[in-house]
C-alpha cells in the first residue's frame, strides 16, 4: 500500500514541477495584483474572457495580435536555427513596413494584385536590406551581429520617424504618420465581419512551408547543421556553413520585413513611427519559447497574442493599470518557460 | 624500490570502500574498492566506460557516491564539491584542460589558488617567485608569461600539474594526461609524477597505454564494467595479462605482441588520387603550412607523424578540400572522407539522432533525395546498415549521437566515412581516446579498407601516436613545424621518429 | 500634437457653460436632433478613455485621466480606461468597449481618428471623440484645441515685458500645433510692439532638457530677455537658462505653455498659457449627455479651457496699459472679433464649424 503510493508520487514527480512552477506563479501574480487593490479573480477573469471570450472576439483580438509575432518569430527563428543571433528583427520589421508603404502610396493606380505581389516583394526586399549591414559586417570584418543587428534597430526607428516627420508624412503636413495605403493594398479580413486579416494566413503558411523545409529538405537540412555544429558542417566537405548562415539570415530579414507590411496592410493602413511596440524583440521569447520548431511556434505566437488581448481586457474590464498588466503576463510568461523546463527534464529523465 | 614501501605505515592517502555510482540504469561503478598509498604512482586502467573517469570523479568530489564511502588520509569524508576535496588535498587534472585561453600561465595558476590572494583579494606579494621556486622544484618547464592560447598541449598540461600543486596536495589526479604527447613529452611527465610521488602525494595515473602505465606505476587497478577486476603490484603482471583484464577475453594478435598491419610490400599503387605540391596555408602572417609536398596513393596508407600544433589540422583541411592554400597547388579528390580529430564536435553533431548525422555525409547523393525532398526512410535504412556494420551499441537511428560513449562514435564515424569515400581517407588520430579493443577494431578496418577496395582507396593517417603509425602505415612522413620531412626505411622506428619530431617540437613551443 | 497639462489643473469652471453653449449653438451636425443621444446602459452612462503612452506623464495623457476620473467623480458615470500600445489595439478596444455599453469614448490622439472612424460606423450607439481628431460624422466628433488664443495672449504680455525688444521661442518636435502657437504667439508680440524681434528654435525633442537649455541661452546671448517654450516636460531647462541669464545680465523672463507653470519657477515665470484637458472632457460628457455634442468643437478662449493665466506674483511687471490691452484682446477673441492667426493644418475648415468665423486680419 505504501509501496504503491510511493510509485505513484515517483510517476507524478516530473508532472509536479510545472504545475508547481505554475501554481507559484500564478499565486505571485495574484499576490501583486492584491496588493495592488485589484481582484485577482476579476483580473483572471477578463484576461481569459478578453483572449478567448468568443470566437469572434478569438479570431479579432487574439490571432489579430498573433500575427506580427508569429512572422518575426517565423523570423527569429530561421536565424537562430542557422546559429546567427539576429535581435534585429524590429529593425527589419520597420523597414519592410516602411518600403512597403513608401511602394504603396507613390502607385495608388496599380492593380490589386500587382500591388499586393509588389508591396510584399518591396517588404520582404526591405527587411533583407536591413540584415545585409550586419551581415556584411559580419562577414567583412568579424564584427559579431548581435550588436550590430541591435544598432541597426535604432537605425530604422530614426530612418521610420524621419520618413514619417519628413518625406512620407501624410499630405496634409500635420501629423506624424503616412498617408492611408490604396484600398488595393490592403488586406482582406479572413472571415467576414471579423479583423482577422490574410496576414494571419501567410503566417500560417510559411510555418508550414518552413517546417517542410527544416525537416524534409537538404537545404534546411543544411541550415540546422550550420546551427547545430558549423565545425561539422565544414568537416562534412559538403558545404560552406558561412553561406548557408548568410542566406539564412537574409530570409530571416525578409520574413521580419514582411511581418512590418502586414501589419501595415492589414491592421493599421498606414506607418506611424511607432507601428511596433518592440514585436522584434517579443519574438524572440516567441521562438525560444517554441524551440524554434515552426509548427510550435504558432502556439506560442497564440498564447502571446492571447495575452496581450487579455492585457487589454485585463485593462478595461478589471482596471489593472497597463504597467501591472504588462508584470502579470511577464510572469506568466516566465511560468511557461519554467513548465517547458521541466517537462524537458522530465522527458529526459524517463529515456 | 617502491615509493609507497617507504611510507608503509601511514593510513591510505584515498581509499574507496564499496563506491557505486548509477547514472539513470547504468551502473559506472559497483561495489568498487581503491586504495592509493601516500607516495605512490597508482595506474587505473580499463576500457572506454569502464568506469576511471568517474571512480577519478569521485574522488575529486565531482560525483557523490550512491554507496560506499570514501576516505582522505584514514578519515571518512563526504565530499560535497570539488572545493571540499581541495580543501583535503585532493587535485585533479582534466583530459580536457581547464585553462583560461586569454590568461598567462601565471595567471592560470594563481587564479584558483587561495594562496595567491591576500583575505582582501590582492595578489600576495612574492606569490610569483613562489610559483617559479615551486616549478623548478617539480622539474616542471613552464613559460608563465605565456598565453595559454598559445602554448603547446604539452605547456598546458605542465601549467595544470604545477596549477594543482602549488598547494599542499595527497592525492594527484591526473585522467588521460599521455593521451597527447609526444614520447619524449610522456618521458618528461612520468619524471614529473615520480617525484611528486616522492614527496608523499599519491597519484593516480589513469591511462589507457598499458607500457606508459607499466613504466611509471607502482601499483595498478583494472576496472572492466564499473567493477574492480585486478588490482596490485604493477610488476607482477605483464602487459598482456593487463590487457586481459581490461577486455575481459584473451586478445589474440594485438599491439603488443604482433603488427596485424604489414610492411609496405610492394603493390604500391601507381596511381595518385590526391597531391599537394609546395603547399603553404594557414594565416598569411604564419601559414601552419609552408611548403608541402606529398603524394597519396591507392591501396597505400600515407602515415603523417608529429606532434600535435605543427600543421596537422590544416593538412587534413587541405586534403579534405575544405582549406584553399595560400600558395601551391592542392589536387584532391572532391568528396574525400574524412575522420577528423574531434569527432565530437566535427565528425558528429551530438544534438543530432544518428540519422541526421549519417545524413551529413548523404544528404547531397542523388541516391538520398527524392524530388526535392531527402529521402530519409532511405538514409534510415543506410543508418542501420551502417550501424549493425560497425557494430555500434545504439539503440538505433533515433538515438541521439551524445549519447553514445566515444568509442561507438568513432565506430559510427568510421563506417560512415570509409562508406562514403571511394578514393582518399583522411584518418586523424582515429583511435585518439579509444580503449584497446575498439582501437584495433578501427585499424582492423582502416587496413582492410586500404587493401580491399576495389579499385583500393588511398588512406592519410595522421596522427601524434607512433605505435599507431608503425603499425599501420606503408610510408611514413614527419610533420614539423609545418613541414614534411620523410622518413627512409632504415629510419622506421619509434625512437628514430621521436627524435626527429621533438627537437623541432620543442622549439616550436617553447618560442 | 499639443502636449502639456499636469495633475493639478487649474480648474476654471466658470466658464465651462459658456464653451458648451457655444458648441451647441454652433452644432451643424448630420443630426440635429439629440433625441438619439445614446445611454445604453440606462440609469447610468459608462464613458471610457484610450490613450496611448502612460497617464502617470504628468502631461497629455494624465490630462485625459483626470478628465476621465473627474467625468467619474462629478457626474457619478462609470469610467474605464485602457493604454494602447499598437494600433491594432486601438481597434480591439473601441469594439470592446462598444460592445460592452459603453456610450462615449475618448481616443486621446490623431492617431487614434482611423480606428475611431471604423468603429463609429460599426457602433452607432456609442459616440467617439478623437482629441485632435480631423473629421467628424454623427457619432464622430474630434475635439480641437485651440492653444494659440492663449499664446497669443502671453506674446502681448511678452511684447510689454522686453526691453531688448528681442523674444524668443524653444520649441519640441517641430509639428504643426507647436508651430501653430509660435505663430500666435510672435503676432502677439508684434501687437504691442511691431519693432520686436523673434526668434524660434525647434529642439527636435519634447523631453530633452540639455538641449532645451541650450537653445534658450543661444537665444538669450542673441539678445532675447524674454523666452517662451513648447517643449513639454524639457521646459525646466528653459527656465534654468533664464535663471542663469538674470544673474549674468539681471533681466530676463519667461513664460509658460501647456499647463500653468507659473508655480514652477515663480521667479521668472511672467505667465502661463494653459489649456485645461480635464474640464474640457467633463464639459464633453455633459453635452453628449445632453444630446449637444455634435460638429467639431474647438476648445478656445472662450471655453474656458483655455486661457493665459498671469503669475499673480509678478504682477507688476507687465505694465499696466499693456495688461488692459490683454484684457480688450481676450474679450475680442472669445467674441469672435479678433482671430489669432493660426496654422490651418487640420481638416477643420470643412468641419461642422462651432465658433464664428471672421476673414483672416492680414
Amino acid at each position: 500500500m505504501a509501496q504503491m503510493g510511493l510509485r505513484i508520487a515517483r510517476a507524478l514527480q516530473p508532472v509536479a514541477q510545472p504545475v508547481l512552477a505554475l501554481a507559484a506563479t500564478l499565486a505571485v501574480a495574484a499576490a501583486l495584483l492584491a496588493l495592488g487593490g485589484h481582484s485577482p479573480a476579476d483580473a483572471f477573469g477578463a484576461l481569459v474572457q478578453g483572449a478567448f471570450g468568443s470566437w469572434n472576439r478569438f479570431l479579432s483580438f487574439t490571432l489579430v495580435q498573433a500575427t506580427p509575432l508569429l512572422l518575426t518569430g517565423l523570423a527569429v527563428a530561421v536565424a537562430f536555427r542557422a546559429g546567427a543571433w539576429n535581435i534585429g528583427a524590429e529593425g527589419q520589421l520597420l523597414a519592410g513596413a516602411l518600403a512597403g508603404v513608401a511602394l504603396a502610396i507613390s502607385w495608388p493606380e496599380a492593380s490589386a494584385l500587382v500591388l499586393l505581389a509588389a508591396t510584399f516583394a518591396a517588404a520582404a526586399a526591405g527587411g533583407a536590406a536591413w540584415a545585409l549591414v550586419p551581415i556584411a559586417m559580419k562577414t567583412r570584418m568579424g564584427v559579431g551581429e548581435v550588436i550590430t543587428t541591435l544598432l541597426m534597430n535604432f537605425v530604422a526607428l530614426f530612418l521610420a520617424q524621419f520618413l514619417v516627420q519628413g518625406p512620407l508624412r501624410e499630405s496634409r503636413g500635420v501629423f506624424n504618420m503616412t498617408d492611408e495605403i490604396p484600398a488595393a493594398a490592403q488586406l482582406a479580413p479572413l472571415f467576414p465581419g471579423t479583423r482577422l486579416h490574410a496576414g494571419f494566413l501567410v503566417g500560417l503558411l510559411l510555418a508550414g512551408g518552413l517546417w517542410l523545409y527544416m525537416s524534409r529538405t537538404p537545404g534546411g537540412f543544411r541550415v540546422r547543421v550550420a546551427g547545430a555544429s558549423p565545425r561539422a558542417a565544414v568537416a562534412s566537405g559538403r558545404f560552406d556553413p558561412a553561406r548557408v548562415v548568410r542566406w539564412s539570415f537574409l530570409a530571416s530579414g525578409a520574413i521580419a520585413g514582411l511581418a512590418g507590411w502586414i501589419q501595415v496592410a492589414g491592421v493599421t493602413g498606414r506607418m506611424y513611427e511607432g507601428l511596433s511596440p518592440g514585436w522584434g524583440y517579443t519574438a524572440i521569447a516567441v521562438a525560444l519559447l517554441a524551440r524554434l520548431h515552426p509548427g510550435a511556434i504558432v502556439i506560442s505566437a497564440v498564447v502571446f497574442g492571447a495575452l496581450g488581448a487579455g492585457g487589454g481586457a485585463m485593462q478595461r474590464d478589471a482596471g489593472v493599470p497597463e504597467a501591472w498588466v504588462r508584470g502579470t503576463e511577464a510572469l506568466l510568461i516566465l511560468a511557461l518557460l519554467a513548465v517547458d523546463r521541466g517537462f524537458r527534464a522530465a522527458s529526459k529523465g524517463d529515456s | 624500490m617502491n615509493a609507497a614501501d617507504a611510507h608503509g605505515d601511514a593510513p591510505p592517502a584515498a581509499r574507496l570502500a564499496g563506491v557505486t555510482k548509477r547514472f539513470g540504469a547504468v551502473v559506472a561503478l559497483d561495489r568498487v574498492c581503491f586504495e592509493l598509498a601516500p607516495g605512490e604512482i597508482h595506474g587505473l586502467l580499463g576500457e572506454n566506460g569502464a568506469g576511471k573517469t568517474t571512480l577519478a570523479r569521485v574522488l575529486a568530489g565531482l560525483l557523490s557516491p550512491d554507496e560506499g564511502q570514501v576516505e582522505i588520509a584514514g578519515t571518512s569524508v563526504r565530499l560535497r564539491n570539488a572545493a571540499d576535496a581541495r580543501r583535503l588535498g585532493v587535485a585533479m587534472v582534466h583530459q580536457h584542460f581547464s585553462l583560461v585561453p586569454r590568461f598567462t600561465g601565471f595567471e592560470n595558476v594563481a587564479l584558483f589558488n587561495e594562496g595567491a590572494w591576500t583575505p582582501r583579494g590582492r595578489a600576495t606579494p612574492g606569490y610569483r617567485a613562489h610559483v617559479e621556486a615551486r616549478a623548478a622544484e617539480l622539474g616542471l618547464a613552464v613559460d608563465l608569461d605565456m598565453r595559454a592560447d598559445q602554448m603547446s598541449v604539452g605547456q598546458r598540461q605542465r601549467i595544470e600539474i604545477l596549477k594543482a600543486l602549488m598547494s599542499e596536495t595527497r592525492v594527484l589526479l591526473l585522467d588521460e594526461p599521455t593521451a597527447v604527447l609526444a614520447p619524449k613529452e610522456v618521458e618528461r611527465l612520468l619524471a614529473v609524477l615520480r617525484r611528486v610521488a616522492r614527496s608523499g602525494t599519491g597519484v593516480v595515473l589513469v591511462a589507457h597505454k598499458l607500457d606508459e602505465v607499466l613504466s611509471a606505476a607502482g601499483r595498478v587497478t583494472v576496472l572492466r564494467r564499473g567493477k574492480q577486476v585486478l588490482a596490485g603490484p604493477a610488476r607482477d603482471f605483464s602487459a598482456r595479462e593487463l590487457a586481459v583484464a581490461m577486455v575481459g577475453e584473451p586478445v589474440g594478435r594485438d599491439r603488443f605482441s604482433d603488427k596485424i598491419s604489414l610492411e609496405s610490400d610492394g603493390r604500391e599503387s601507381a596511381d595518385v588520387v590526391a597531391s599537394l605540391t609546395d603547399v603553404v596555408a594557414g594565416s598569411p602572417e604564419a601559414p601552419s603550412l609552408r611548403g608541402v609536398t606529398l603524394a597519396a596513393r591507392r591501396g597505400e596508407i600515407l602515415g603523417v607523424a608529429g606532434v600535435e600544433g605543427n600543421g596537422q589540422r590544416e593538412l587534413a583541411a587541405v586534403l579534405a578540400g575544405v582549406l584553399q592554400p595560400l600558395s601551391g597547388v592542392a589536387r584532391v579528390p572532391s568528396k574525400p572522407g574524412w575522420m577528423p580529430l574531434d569527432r565530437g564536435e566535427e565528425g558528429l553533431v551530438g544534438d543530432f539522432p544518428l540519422d541526421e548525422n549519417v545524413a551529413l555525409a548523404l544528404h547531397d547523393e542523388p541516391a538520398f533525395r527524392r524530388g526535392p525532398w531527402l529521402d530519409w526512410s532511405g538514409i534510415k535504412k543506410r543508418t542501420k546498415a551502417l550501424l549493425a556494420d560497425a557494430d555500434v551499441a545504439a539503440p538505433g537511428p533515433e538515438a541521439f549521437a551524445a549519447t553514445l560513449s566515444g568509442g561507438n562514435q568513432q565506430r559510427l564515424l568510421v563506417a560512415r566515412e570509409l562508406d562514403r569515400s571511394k578514393e582518399l581517407l583522411i584518418a586523424e588520430s582515429p583511435t585518439r581516446g579509444l580503449d584497446v579493443k575498439a582501437a584495433r577494431a578501427v585499424r582492423r578496418r582502416l587496413v582492410e579498407f586500404a587493401r580491399n577496395g576495389e579499385p583500393p582507396p588511398a588512406v592519410v593517417l595522421i596522427s601524434p601516436d607512433l605505435d599507431e603509425i608503425l603499425e599501420l602505415a606503408d610510408r611514413i612522413l614527419v610533420l614539423v613545424r609545418g613541414r614534411l620531412l620523410p622518413v627512409g626505411p632504415s629510419d622506421r622506428s619509434a625512437t628514430a621518429i621521436g627524435a626527429l619530431m621533438l627537437a623541432a617540437g620543442d622549439a616550436v613551443g617553447r618560442r | 500634437m499639443i502636449s502639456g497639462s499636469t495633475k493639478q489643473w487649474r480648474a476654471q469652471r466658470h466658464r465651462i457653460a459658456c464653451w458648451t453653449a457655444t458648441a451647441v449653438a454652433a452644432c451643424g451636425g448630420p443630426s440635429a436632433d439629440g433625441s438619439d443621444n445614446p445611454d445604453p446602459a440606462g440609469s447610468s452612462p459608462s464613458v471610457a478613455l484610450l490613450t496611448s503612452g502612460p497617464v502617470s506623464d504628468a502631461g497629455w495623457h494624465a490630462g485625459a485621466y483626470e478628465g476621465l476620473q473627474r467625468i467619474g467623480d462629478s457626474l457619478g458615470w462609470r469610467i474605464s480606461h485602457q493604454q494602447t500600445r499598437t494600433p491594432a489595439e486601438f481597434d480591439e478596444a473601441f469594439i470592446s468597449y462598444a460592445e460592452a455599453g459603453y456610450g462615449l469614448v475618448f481616443g486621446h490622439g490623431f492617431e487614434y481618428q482611423d480606428a475611431a472612424e471604423r468603429a463609429a460606423a460599426q457602433y452607432p450607439d456609442a459616440t467617439f471623440v478623437v482629441s485632435s481628431g480631423s473629421r467628424a460624422a454623427a457619432n464622430l466628433v474630434p475635439l480641437i484645441f485651440r492653444l494659440e488664443e492663449a499664446a497669443y495672449l502671453a506674446g502681448m504680455a511678452a511684447g510689454g515685458v522686453s526691453r531688448a525688444g528681442v523674444v524668443g521661442m524653444v520649441g519640441g518636435v517641430e509639428i504643426p500645433p507647436a508651430k501653430g502657437t509660435f505663430l500666435a504667439f510672435g503676432a502677439g508680440v508684434a501687437a504691442v510692439n511691431p519693432e520686436a524681434t523673434v526668434l524660434e528654435t525647434f529642439t527636435g525633442s519634447w523631453d530633452d532638457v540639455a538641449a532645451a537649455k541650450e537653445a534658450a541661452s543661444a537665444q538669450l546671448r542673441r539678445g532675447a530677455d524674454v523666452l517662451i517654450h513648447n517643449v513639454d516636460a524639457a521646459s525646466f531647462g528653459v527656465f534654468q537658462a533664464v535663471r542663469e541669464a538674470r544673474e549674468q545680465r539681471g533681466r530676463a523672463w519667461a513664460f509658460g505653455m501647456n499647463r500653468d507653470q507659473n508655480a514652477v519657477a515663480p521667479e521668472v515665470v511672467v505667465g502661463s498659457a494653459v489649456i485645461d484637458i480635464p474640464a474640457l472632457f467633463l464639459q464633453a460628457a455633459v453635452a453628449w449627455h445632453e444630446g449637444s455634442l455634435r460638429g467639431a468643437p474647438r476648445a478656445g478662449l472662450a471655453s474656458g479651457a483655455v486661457d493665459f493665466v498671469p503669475n499673480p506674483a509678478l504682477a507688476d511687471v507687465v505694465p499696466a496699459d499693456v495688461e488692459a490691452r490683454i484684457a480688450q484682446a481676450r474679450r475680442d477673441i472669445a467674441s469672435g472679433a479678433l482671430e489669432v492667426p493660426r496654422i490651418r493644418y487640420l481638416e477643420e475648415d470643412t468641419l461642422p464649424a462651432a465658433s464664428p468665423v471672421q476673414p483672416p486680419p492680414n
